[in-house]
This record gives structure tokens, sequence and C-alpha cells, in this order.
């Protein structure tokens, strides 16, 4: 396995590019400081914008890591600790609720199951909190390490029973050296089925490939992060584990990677290669139709309007990727030329609402 | 660097490509069934498929197709390439094919680019001009059913736009045919600038077909269910290859450059929103491109309809403009792409059916319409 790329780094490069480069534009911290909170209408009607794509980091984890190899992964990126600032760039995007997840991966590699264990505790203790401190502001996601399947089943029930988390984050595409989609982690995929829970998978940046995907445009990032969401979800569905868990939901980054925006491939090897879809019951748009979700990080009118023709409306939830700056403005959806308002109010919050079960009054 | 794949061990392994029944892809009983030759395609001769449009003879051109030609298996005959030299030989076959699936115009290329590892200069040029000279030979029989694009050994700049030159100015080729990266270096390395100056000089399209993104992946993360190295390492391949020409500047150098990516290039056209706006967002994005990406997408760089599904179309098109579609089979393997797709498209025109079936391809193939009247 390769090492991941240091999560933290990259995230410290994109925070200070954004003000190097003098592009304020999509630097949604720093509109935070502008004014007041905005409330976003649909035909005269108040409707709660709700973002499935958020980071946080949690201080208390690196008092937990202190001393071990993970030591300097434990330390939290100041820009996704959740306080003033967040709030005050949600406000004045118009988000009125966030879902938090907790992202970089690193935990995966921990090798010792007490220290795995005690790391998404601290996190996910770390969420509830934060939850607790801005009830009607944020959701959480549980963490939770997925090197040891039965633990990671434990974590995530855990955050839902015990610490009233909406779900659970899966944290990079890729396991080391394996893939979700092996037997091993049935257990876990069990039990975000029997919990009935939605899950949100972020890339990590481990396809193997970041050593090519250097130079000029960020590839890294840019086709990295789509591309390694693209194997995930190809895994589960080619190897049969959304059909072996049909309850399982999993929201996708980044427009759910380049599958809903290119899925005829996908059906296309099974008419090459009938033995390579051995395991797969269904036809690939089913699986989008049901089982998997995409945040709306597509930024385009026709491809917003692509994806919701291939996976129906019902599929796709408003994502920000705060704190990094994108053009993720809820007006982009607002003033999609090629959408209904039916349509809009589902994507930046209705789905959501359904989804993670909240109560539909909360803002009102 | 690693080894380039086996393009046609590649294929080979697509067996025999029985038709399995999938949501709105189309069947393909037309090839027959499929079956036969390792997945390709085969029919036996039988009466020419003619396509109308709004009652209209509309010619059809298939801008992505795969053979090899008589003639190379001498030249690498006791070198280390001399396994590399078979494959889709061009014959009879290749014309009941093209017949039954309703192609008036099929665009030759040979693919696979091994020939990109031969390191003697002599030994290379010769591979490329008996390529180049029996797709010369076999176009040159079939006047009025094929064009062949120009290989090239782009391992040696200099030499591949000497080879260019001389395909399309002596032999009568319409253009190049290219893979993703050369032994691992992406084509937007100044070093490859006198291939691209030459194709801008002559105006000819380029035409790029990755090998499963070996550049980019190691082989064995490929290993599972769904023939992954394919369906996610050939679109990914070409994603690379078409945001490196954009990043690095190629086609702010090479304004003239018309560069088709097979398989619906890739997934850059589909979901192009992260390309866009990476110069934008990303601080250590460093971009040389001088105009905004989408510039690139709507003038320079082209691709073929193989998104499969009558929806994917109608967004491919919707990204890139009418102008820069055209009609591709991936001929003779067997993928669910009839001529149908496009005659029935349910959003599509009839002058947008028109032009992705032909109308675009005319003028930059250098093809005269009454040949196929």
């Amino acid at each position: 396995m390769q090492n991941r790329r240091d999560f933290l780094k990259s995230i410290a490069a994109a925070a200070a590019g954004a003000g190097v480069a003098g592009r304020f534009a999509y630097d949604v911290l720093a509109q935070g400081a502008a004014g007041g909170r905005r409330q976003i209408s649909i035909g005269g009607k108040r409707i709660r914008v709700i973002d499935a794509h958020a980071h946080l980091s949690i201080r208390a984890v690196s008092d937990v890591v202190k001393g071990t190899p993970f030591e300097r992964n434990g330390n939290a990126a100041a820009n996704q600790v959740i306080g003033p600032d967040r709030i005050k760039a949600m406000d004045a995007l118009g988000i009125d609720m966030a879902v938090l997840t907790q992202q970089g991966a690193w935990w995966y590699g921990v090798p010792d199951r007490d220290l795995a264990r005690a790391i998404v505790r601290t996190m996910n203790e770390g969420t509830a909190a934060v939850v607790k401190q801005y009830p009607d502001r944020f959701v959480g996601m549980a963490a939770f390490p997925i090197q040891f399947p039965d633990l990671a089943a434990e974590a995530l029930e855990d955050g839902v029973k015990r610490l009233g988390l909406k779900g659970g984050g899966i944290s990079a595409g890729f396991i080391p050296d394996k893939e979700f989609s092996a037997p091993e982690y049935d257990v876990f995929w069990a039990k975000a089925q029997e919990l009935g829970v939605l899950l949100f998978m972020h890339p990590g940046g481990d396809t193997g490939a970041e050593a090519h995907l250097r130079g000029k445009g960020n590839l890294g990032n840019t086709i990295g992060n789509p591309l390694e969401t693209t194997i995930f979800l190809s895994h589960l569905i080619y190897e049969g584990t959304l059909d072996k868990f049909p309850g399982v939901k999993i929201c996708c980054a980044h427009a759910g990677g380049f599958l809903p925006s290119y899925m005829g491939r996908t059906d296309g090897a099974c008419v090459r290669q009938p033995d390579a879809c051995s395991s797969k019951k269904r036809p690939v748009d089913e699986y989008f139709k049901t089982q998997i979700m995409a945040d709306s990080m597509i930024f385009r009118d026709d491809g917003l309007r692509h994806m919701i023709a291939e996976m129906g409306v019902g599929q796709i939830v408003y994502g920000t990727d705060m704190p990094f700056p994108w053009p993720i403005n809820p007006d982009t959806i607002l003033n999609n030329r090629l959408l209904n308002n039916a349509e809009k109010e589902a994507i930046l919050g209705g789905n959501l609402v359904k989804l993670l079960k909240l109560s539909p009054t909360a803002t009102a | 660097m690693q080894n380039r794949r086996d393009f046609f061990k590649t294929i080979a392994g697509a067996a025999a490509g029985a038709y399995v029944a999938g949501r709105q892809l189309p069947a393909l009983a037309q090839r027959g069934g499929g079956g036969g030759r390792g997945g390709a395609a085969a029919v036996p001769p039988g009466p020419r498929k003619q396509i109308s449009i709004g009652g209209k003879r509309v010619t059809v051109i298939d801008v992505h197709s795969h053979c090899t030609v008589d003639g190379v298996a001498e030249v690498v005959k006791g070198t280390p390439f001399e396994r590399q030299a078979g494959g889709r030989a061009l014959g009879a076959d290749r014309i009941a094919l093209i017949d039954s699936e309703g192609i008036d115009i099929q665009v030759l290329t040979i693919n696979g680019y091994w020939w990109w590892e031969v390191q003697d200069r002599d030994l290379a040029n010769r591979i490329v001009r008996a390529q180049n000279e029996g797709l010369a030979r076999w176009v040159s029989d079939h006047k009025d059913r094929f064009v062949a694009l120009s290989s090239v050994s782009l391992q040696f700049p200099e030499l591949a736009a000497e080879q260019l030159d001389y395909g399309v100015k002596q032999l009568g080729l319409r253009g190049a045919t290219i893979g993703g990266h050369v032994n691992g270096q992406s084509l937007s390395d100044p070093k490859f600038d006198p291939f691209w100056a030459k194709a801008n000089e002559l105006g000819v399209i380029v035409f790029m077909h990755p090998g499963g993104a070996d550049n980019i992946i190691k082989e064995d993360a490929w290993k599972a269910r769904g023939d992954i190295g394919n369906i996610i390492g050939n679109p990914l391949e070409t994603t690379y290859f078409l945001t490196r020409l954009i990043f690095d500047g190629t086609f702010d150098k090479f304004p003239n450059l018309k560069v088709c990516g097979a398989h619906g290039g890739g997934y850059l056209p589909s979901y192009f929103q992260r390309t866009e706006v990476a110069c934008d967002v990303r601080g250590n994005a460093m971009c040389a491109n001088k105009k905004h990406p989408r510039e690139y997408l709507r003038t320079n760089i082209m691709a073929d309809t193989m998104v499969l599904t009558d929806e994917g179309l109608r967004h491919l098109v919707a990204e890139m403009g009418i102008s820069q579609v055209v009609y591709g089979t991936d001929n003779p393997l067997n993928w669910p792409v009839p001529v149908e797709m496009i005659v029935n498209h349910s959003t599509l025109t009839n002058d947008q059916k028109i032009q992705i079936l032909s109308g675009n391809l005319m003028k930059l193939l250098r093809i005269n319409t009454a040949a196929t009247a």
C-alpha cells in the first residue's frame, strides 16, 4: 500500500491558495465575514438548505494519538474546527444546516485495535459535542475504523445510538490493500443496513495513481478524487455488495465521481463480457436510483440536469465541501435554468430531511 | 516506466460478447449475436444497410475502429516485438460488418501503440511505414468505404512529424492516431511539440485511443470483476491526456488542433466541472492555459459518441457543442453502439444527427461527398 497523501497538508495548501491567488470569490470562510444570515426562499416559500458535504476536525484527537506514529495526523486543521467562523460562512451562503463528516482516512491505517477505537470514539464524541452546541445548524456522521470491520460496525452503532449521529462517514474509497466490497466488510455493511442510516463517502487520496497525477491542474484532486469514488462504487456494484445489502444507502462526494455523469460504460462491460458482471444483479442505473446518492458538486447546469436524468432528483443532495473554495453557492442551484422549483427544493434540503430523518419543521 | 499492456490480449479478453439483457443498451442481434473471433463482431455477407433521416439518405462515418495490416509482421520478425504485430487483419468480413451496421465510411486506425516502445529509430520508422502503407493499400482497394489515419513513432517526435506529413501528403491518410502517453510521458511535454506542430500545420484530425491507463494505475490494481481496467482505465487515460493538454497550454501553442478522444472523450466532457474550475479554486493548480478550459472543449477537443446511452449523448452534446461529437463504434469489438442510437435519438434534431453521423467529419477528413452518394 502506498501512503495516503497528507490530507492536512493539501488542505493547508488549498486554504492558503485561496487567498494568495486573490480568488476570494470562492473562499467561503472569507465570505462569511460579510454579514448576516441569508434566508433562502423558492417561489416565496422559505426552504431549509442542508449541506451534505462539510468537513470537520476535532482538536481532542491530538491527545489520543500523542506519542504514536499518528501524532502528526491528529493535528486538527484550524479551518475545519467548527466555531463562529463556520457559522458565519453558512449564514452568508444561506445554509441552514450542514452534515459534518471527519475526513482524511489516516486512521484506517492504525494497526492497533484499541488505539483505532479510541481515535474514532474521540472523533465521534467531539462531533456529537459540536451538534449539541449548535443543534439547529449541524448533524454529524460517525467515523469508524474500517480496517477492523467488527469495530467499524460497533463504532457506527455507538455513534448513532449513543451519540445521536445520523449515519456514517466513509473517508476513503480504499482500505489498505483491500476494497470495501471484500466479504470481510460485510459485517459493517450489515450494520449500516440494520440501522437504516445514510453513509457519506468521500475519497481519501489513495488510488495508487497520485504519482502520475502531479503537474499542472492539481490533478490529484481534479481527477484523483472522482477516480477514487468511481473505483469504490464500481467494486460495490460489480462485486454484488449492493445486491447483498439492498438497504445500504451511500451518498458520494463530488457529484458521485465520474459514474453518475458517465454511466453507460458500466453496463457496456456486461454486453462485451458477461463474466465481468456475474455478481451484479441489476442494471447500473438502478443502483443509482435506489442506493447511491451524490452531492451536487457538478457546478454546471447541464451537468446537474444530466445527473437528475440518470439518478432521479431524489438521489441528489446539495453539497459544498466547506471550508474549501469551490463554486458551490446555493445560487448555482437556485439559478439553474434547467431545474424546476420542486427539483431545486429537493436538492437543496428536501431529500436530506427524509434521508436523515430530520424533523421537517426544525428551522421554520 | 511501465510496459504498455498487450492491446490485443486485452481485446481477446473480451471473450465471446454474447448479448446480456441490459436496460436501454441496444441489442447486438444485427451483429449476429457477437461471438466468434474472440469477441469481435462477425457477420456473414449480407445486404448493405443504408441510413436515412427524414427520408433523406445520410452518409455514416465511423471514426473509431481497430485493425492491423499485412506487412508489419515481416518488419518485426526476429525482434522483441515479433509477437505484437498480430491482431485483426482487414478482410472481407470487415466489409460485411460495416455493411450490416449501416456504416458507409470507416476511419481505420491501428492501435495499441506497442511500437512506441521501440528504441531503434530505424526499426520504429520501418514499422510505421509498413502500417501506413498497408492502410493506404487497403483504402486504395476500397476507396468509397474507408479512410485511414497515420500511425506515428511518437517516441521520436521529429520522426513522427515526418511520418504524419508523408502519410497525409504521399499516402492519402487523413490524420494521425495516438495513445494517451508515450512510455509514461504526457503528450503535453514540450518534447512532443514537433508532432503537434505538424498536426496543427496540416489541419488534420488526431484520434486518441487509450490503453487502460497503464501510465496511471498499476495493472494489479484492476483485479476485479467488471473488466474495470478497460471500463475505468480507458476513460481515465483519456481524461488525463486531455486534461494535461489543456492545463499545460498545448492547445494554446497549437490552436488549430482537433483532438478526438475515444469513448466519449473519456470522463472529461461528461464531468467537466472540476477541470473547469480547478485553476480558479485550487491554489496549487499552476495552470498554464490561456483560455477558459471550456473553450478548448468546444473547439480543439472532439469526442466519439461512445457514452452508450441516449441521455449520456444528449449531455455530451450539451457540454461540447454539436460540432465536436462524431459517431464511433469501436468496431470490430462488441459494444452496444448501433447507428440507431443516433438515428432514433430522443432529443437530437435531424440536423444534429446528420452532423454527428458525418457532417462534422466530412471536411476534416477531406471526404468527397459525391463518393458516397
